[in-house]
């Protein structure tokens, strides 16, 4: 039963904890902040490619 | 000048007041709207849905190659910026509507989008694949495909991804590829979007797959003639061919039936040719009988804006039409289910009551060719100054009844409804066929919908739409409707940038109106730098 | 070169839309009707006593109520037009027959009808939009034939009881072949190391085949044919020859500008040009003078609005074998600012000039009136002369 209960619990914990995490970041954008810092860089790589612009 | 009934909400909305609050300087967003805990846990459900939706696409191996591949799929890592554009100050019901219809848009294109890298000769190369798979034009109707099954003979709409929704998500999303078509010598006054299609295409960065590829005169001369720098390259580099589906311009004339009629059966012998695949009218009045179901559907959504308290609006609608309406067709099922879950949510809406914003002033047509998928701006308009969109130039689209029995009579008609169709689709039903369509209709739908304001798009590179300003203004002066210029430059952000878009109804409604903003904090917004 | 003797005669005719021979002709009891595509089969709109008029707007200055109507973003003949409609330039039109060719020339109509520019007092007045073929097939023939007769044949019929029998479009297109040839035999002698024609001198003969009535300029034109077999060229040869390329050029200020820039503007595959506007129409008794009528106009189109693959490479093609044939050194890819279709076949066709053909290409785009852009294109024409001369100096010949 105290197996259960412990299980149950930090199931219930572990979801928590994932909400407060996967919530901080939707509420704050951060998500959205993480990608502002990497689309420089993929910008650069597209940037980099060779292409064969041919009309 | 016409006036209509103010209306007030008799209480405030749930969470905070006003969304001036997410706005910041730069690229994103501070933070996402407080919309009180049940609008805003839904919320946030969504957006872990949306994260799954990516996350799903990622995960394959080739696709995680296309997205090094090509240029236009690093839009896509905005896709959640972009869902918060079109649900600025909504709750309940218009919330909801929103998510269903853009959330089912955005999966429908990352499905477009695995199709694309699937048969894609630089990522996926499934050839056995590829060599069904037939390429159509992004701003075309994809009648023609309905009597194949999809499973069968997919429809690659590859400009889809690669243009038009990536711009969605990024108004910057298209910028280099106009740099490189006027590099070519393209000049910088046509219209941007097939300027930009174009672009993609001399820039190599089109997705190459499929047996073949119809294309199509759709909106206007530069879309007809971007269609032959595309074509060039998929017959004489990549030995693809191509069909070239005539739509006539004057379609509401009845002795352009035929010829459009005979273009449609050319178009379908084309593909059965080139994928070995009969055409099968069981499949096609399957797909007919779920065109007349949207058909009905949209119309009961136009009724219920009828009202005081219109429902489902915005980009989002507009948007979900478009999809539902051209790039399906009537082709998958899901959209049904989607189109009922959408009404039933708007009738509820509608009996509650609900609104979304705390005034309603204006009652409004949205008119012209819009760029209202890049800026938040009709959710903005009804939030900032209580102007209610009730809908736009882009919905309005047939609302005749296709046959859908199959009788041997109905087999010819089949031909002239796919004609009527593919010659009405979305934007060159109005913007052609004379200035009946255009501005006789405007003031129709002015009156049916009771709107005393139309919001004029536009477009300056639109010459179909800027030829006829004059005579806007001076009908809409005769029937004292307040017309409301807003100048843009459709997915070219550095002609006019979002807040000079929003300055103009900012200044028309503070001098020409005398009125002042519901919420002045949102006047000016500095987003101009933002996806 | 002697001045051709009716040069000034035919110049005069092209100072005003309005001209004496337009006056003449509605004098003897003739239908003016008014056009403003080339996609229009001209000869349909001169049977029996009905005559046809390209309209054009020559010295066109201020166009500030056009732009009102259809702001500053659209082409400049539509809004030229307009604003000349609108002045009453064009009050001389019994009717107006406008296909939905490009959109902003079909504007440009809409917005004269609405604003009812012309038809004042005339009861019988009407405007016909027609739609035209898009690709070059048997269903576009068809559709062409529906529309001519819904949208020429039966209003000509119907306002003025114009003939519109086969025998009728017969009598229209012997005429009109009568006008093609003398065109085309005057354009031959551009062909010439030393021309007896200048190309401005051409292109006012040419223009004014399209805004006078047909009949009444057939003479002059025949008798200039046979003054230029005998006339001496200048013994200096051009710098560099040049074919004109683009859309419409009804202003002979341009083909000017580009002569006195040292270049010699030997053929015009251009909008109100020669090519392929004055091909002779060749009618077999197989079938109806309509059908065929058409089904010539269809194939013969060069406009970019023609949008199948086969016509797409047939127009490049079309201005490669021109300039093998008048014996081009250069080709000149003019577009009018603001139009849609003549951008992207400019770009198109001058890439495919350069990469595919190897031959030495300029593109430009212009005003309507050359005069409010002459210094520019002047310093680019003259750039490419030079360039062409360089190229000749290093492949050995002469420049």
């Amino acid at each position: 039963m105290n197996k259960l209960l412990k299980f149950c619990l930090s199931l219930v914990g572990i979801v928590l904890g994932l909400f407060v995490v996967t919530f901080t970041v939707y509420f704050f954008n951060l998500d959205m902040k993480l990608t502002s810092a990497v689309a420089p860089l993929l910008q650069k790589w597209y940037d980099h490619m060779e292409h064969n612009q041919y009309l | 000048m016409k006036t209509v009934e103010k209306i007030v909400c008799p209480t405030p909305k749930a969470g905070e007041q006003s969304c001036s609050g997410i706005y910041g300087k730069g690229k994103v967003r501070k933070r996402r709207e407080w919309r009180g805990v049940k609008d805003t846990f839904y919320d946030y459900t969504r957006w872990l849905y949306l994260l799954g939706v990516i996350g799903k696409f990622i995960i394959k191996p080739r696709n995680i190659k296309g997205f090094f591949r090509y240029r236009w799929m690093m839009n896509y890592l905005f896709v959640p910026h972009g869902m918060d554009k079109f649900t600025i100050g909504l709750r309940d019901e218009a919330l909801r509507m929103t998510h269903i219809a853009m959330n089912y848009v955005i999966a429908d294109v990352t499905q477009a989008i695995d199709n694309c890298f699937r048969g894609d000769r630089r990522v996926g190369n499934d050839k056995a694949y590829s060599d069904r798979c037939v390429i159509t034009d992004e701003n075309s109707m994809t009648c023609f495909m309905m009597g194949f099954d999809p499973k069968v003979v997919p429809a690659i709409l590859r400009e889809v991804p690669t243009m038009f929704a990536g711009n969605i998500f990024n108004q910057f999303s298209v910028t280099h590829y106009l740099d490189v078509a006027q590099e070519h010598g393209l000049p910088g006054d046509v219209c941007p979007m097939p300027e930009a299609e174009a672009g993609i295409s001399i820039d190599d960065d089109f997705c190459v797959l499929g047996c073949c590829a119809v294309q199509n005169n759709t909106t206007c001369d530069g879309s007809l003639m971007g269609n032959g720098i595309i074509a060039k390259r998929l017959e004489r580099e990549y030995g693809i061919p191509t069909f070239q589906l005539a739509a006539p311009l004057r379609h509401k004339e009845d002795d352009v039936l035929e010829y459009a009629a005979q273009n449609i059966k050319d178009a379908i012998a084309f593909i059965e040719k080139h994928t070995g695949v009969a055409w099968s009218w069981d499949t096609y009045f399957a797909a007919a009988k779920r065109v007349n179901d949207a058909t009905r559907k949209r119309v009961a959504q136009l009724e219920i804006n009828c009202t005081n308290y219109p429902q489902f609006v915005g980009a989002v609608f507009s948007l979900y039409n478009d999809t539902n309406y051209m790039g399906n067709c009537g082709r998958n099922e899901e959209f049904c289910r989607k189109d009922k879950k959408l009404l039933a949510l708007a009738e509820r809406g509608l009996a509650a009551k609900h609104m979304m914003a705390r005034e309603y002033r204006h009652r409004c047509i949205v008119w012209g060719v819009q760029p209202q998928y890049l800026i938040d701006m009709l959710y903005w308009l009804v939030q900032c100054w209580g102007v209610v969109p009730l809908t736009d130039m882009l919905s309005m689209v047939n609302t005749d009844m296709i046959a859908e029995e199959d009788t041997p009579e109905n087999r010819e008609q089949a031909y002239r409804d796919m004609a009527m169709l593919n010659m009405e689709m979305i934007m060159r039903n109005h913007t052609h066929g004379g200035y009946k369509v255009l501005v006789d209709e405007l003031w129709e739908i002015c009156e049916k919908m009771n709107a005393d304001m139309v919001m004029m798009w536009e477009h300056m590179s639109c010459k179909a739409l800027t030829g006829m300003h004059g005579m806007f203004e001076e009908q809409a002066r005769e029937r004292g409707i307040h017309i409301m210029w807003v100048s843009h430059d459709l997915c070219d952000p550095r002609v006019f940038t979002r807040q000079a878009i929003r300055d103009q109804v900012n200044l028309y409604m503070r001098t020409v109106m005398r009125e002042e903003p519901l919420d002045p904090a949102i006047e000016v917004i500095d987003d101009n730098e933002a996806w | 070169m002697r001045d051709l003797k009716y040069l000034t005669y035919f110049e005069n005719l092209l100072q005003e839309a309005n001209n004496d021979l337009i006056t003449q002709a509605k004098a003897e009891g003739g239908i003016a009707v008014a056009y403003t595509c080339e996609n229009v089969p001209e000869p349909l709109l001169n049977l029996g006593r009905a005559f046809s008029i390209r309209l054009h707007a020559p010295h066109t200055g201020s166009i500030d109520i056009a732009t009102y109507y259809m702001t500053n973003l659209l082409c400049e003949p539509s809004r030229a037009l307009l604003e000349r409609a609108v002045e009453g330039g064009f009050n001389f039109a019994d009717c107006v027959i406008t296909p939905d060719g490009c959109t902003m020339m079909n504007r440009a109509v809409e917005n004269m009808e609405l604003l009812h520019t012309m038809g004042e007092g005339n009861p019988n007045f009407f405007h016909e939009y027609m739609e035209i073929a898009f690709k070059d097939t048997e269903a576009d023939v068809k559709l062409s034939v529906l529309q001519c007769t819904n949208h020429i044949l039966k209003p000509l019929h119907e306002h003025y009881g114009i003939d519109i029998s086969d025998k009728s479009i017969r009598e229209a297109v012997a005429e009109h072949n009568r006008m093609c040839r003398a065109i085309r035999a005057i354009g031959e002698f551009r062909k010439d190391e030393h021309p007896r024609i200048t190309g401005y001198e051409f292109h006012v003969l040419c223009l004014a085949t399209y805004v006078c009535p047909t009949a009444l300029v057939i003479d002059k034109l025949e008798e200039t044919l046979e003054e230029l077999k005998t006339r001496e060229p200048d013994e200096k040869a051009a710098r560099a020859r040049v074919l004109v390329v683009g859309s419409e050029v009804d202003d002979s200020g341009l083909i000017k500008l580009i002569e006195e820039a040292g270049a010699y503007v030997c053929c015009d595959r251009f909008c109100f040009g020669s090519f392929p506007g004055r091909n002779e129409i060749v009618l077999s008794d197989e079938e109806d003078a309509l059908t065929q009528v058409c089904r010539h106009y269809i194939h013969a189109c060069q406009c970019p609005r023609m949008m199948n693959m086969e016509k797409v490479y047939g127009r490049k093609q079309y201005v490669i074998d021109l300039a093998k044939e008048y014996r081009a050194d250069g080709v000149i890819y003019e577009q009018v600012k603001f139009c849609d279709p003549w951008a992207y076949e400019r770009m198109l066709g001058s890439t495919m000039m350069r990469d595919d053909y190897n031959m030495p290409v300029l593109s430009v785009d212009r005003p309507y009136t050359i005069d409010s852009s002459a210094g520019q294109m002047r310093t680019r024409v003259q750039a490419f002369v030079e360039s062409i001369e360089i190229k000749k100096i290093q492949k050995g010949g002469q420049a």
